[in-house]
């Protein structure tokens, strides 16, 4: 996992007003804690802070006064509508100390014809060290048949991590397709109780050509 | 199509729609979703039928999750009536929808047949929305 270096100032002035004035000059109210300090209210730089935060635990060095921390992001506020953040919780990290973690979960092959992988459980709680996190946990579905369920007790862990979630919890069903007829069948079955009518294209009948756009326009003209 | 199956009260005050979604602004389930921008009152025929739009696009590949219930009813007064006489009979079903919500998400197909299927079902929806996919990981 790559590490990312923020240069951050320290803040005086707290409430919703300074934290909008932080916010026009693209810059990111956040607050850092852990290990028994004080809070301590920083002010991140957008864009970085943004490009860094793209990855998920995402390990960031925050340097404050010449001082450089670790730290993860805890929590990430983001607008609901625009791609902004609003404000990041940071907690601070030693070196070497293990950290609990929620790793997204990322599928990868082929499984077998005809059948829907569907990932249940997006991410793992993992316990590892804070400067080797993974980026993602690897579950193979290459070849496996319709009516497997892989279960995180399954799973392979990157080296040096224990999983935290309950190993029985469902990460990936594959399940068998519907069978085209059947698919048909509940669809027109919805359709029919909404009330949606397919527009069938009607075929002019044999020596009866369609209006041509001339005459279409020309009997506007006269309307 | 989508129907509480009892209510406490038959007819209801129309929802506020002012504010943005307070949650389930992002992709919970699935690989790929429809964000809405603008409130808006969404009926459950216009659930359906976008939810019919998106599976028929997709065929048998991929799976489909609905993340809004149309469990607010409105009523409406019958046409050519004098006001008055206490309030209309209830007529739709609706989920109110606030702007960021995550409506609608699917997974198990490509981005390209997903952003088509979505495409086709933002069409069946009363409001502005986007096509948003899942952030960090796989992505």
């Amino acid at each position: 996992m790559s590490e990312s270096k923020l240069v951050a100032e320290k803040r005086t002035q707290f409430g919703k007003g300074a934290a909008r004035k932080i916010r026009r000059a693209d810059k990111i109210p956040a607050v850092m804690y852990g290990h028994g300090t004080e809070p301590v209210h920083i002010t991140l730089p957008g864009h970085e802070t943004m490009m860094a935060l793209k990855q998920a635990n995402a390990l960031l060095t925050i340097e404050i006064d010449g001082k450089e921390e670790l730290a993860l992001a805890k929590d990430i506020q983001r607008d609901a509508i625009k791609p902004v953040i609003e404000h990041v919780d940071l907690v601070v990290v030693k070196r070497g100390e293990k950290v609990t973690v929620d790793v997204p979960v990322h599928v990868e092959g082929e499984a077998a014809a005809e059948t829907v992988v569907t990932v249940d459980s997006q991410v793992l709680q993992l316990e590892v060290e804070a400067t080797n996190i993974p980026e993602n946990v690897i579950v193979s579905v290459e070849g496996v048949e319709a009516g497997t369920q892989i279960h995180a007790s399954q799973v392979e862990l990157p080296r040096g991590a224990v999983l935290l979630t309950d190993p029985e919890v469902l990460v990936v069903n594959v399940t068998a397709q519907v069978t085209a007829e059947a698919l048909e069948a509940e669809l027109a079955e919805a359709e029919a109780e909404a009330g949606i009518e397919h527009e069938e294209p009607e075929a002019p009948a044999e020596g009866e050509a369609a209006p041509a756009e001339g005459e279409a326009a020309a009997e506007g003209e006269q309307a | 199509m989508l129907i509480p199956r009892r209510v406490k009260h038959r007819k209801q005050h129309h929802p506020g729609r002012s504010g943005a979604a307070k949650g389930g602004t992002t992709i919970a389930f699935g690989d790929y979703g429809i964000q809405a921008l603008e409130p808006a009152y969404v009926t459950n025929r216009q659930i359906e039928s976008a939810r019919i739009a998106m599976t028929r696009y997709m065929k048998r590949g991929g799976k489909v999750w609905i993340n809004i219930y149309p469990d607010r009813p409105l009523t409406k007064k019958p046409a050519e009536t004098r006001m008055g006489s206490g309030k209309g009979s209830p007529e739709w079903w609706i989920a109110n929808v606030k702007p960021g919500r995550v409506m609608f998400e699917i997974s198990g197909v490509s981005e390209e047949i997903a952003r088509e299927a979505l495409r086709l079902a933002m069409h069946k929806l009363p409001m502005k929305c986007r096509f948003v996919r899942r952030e960090g990981g796989d992505f």
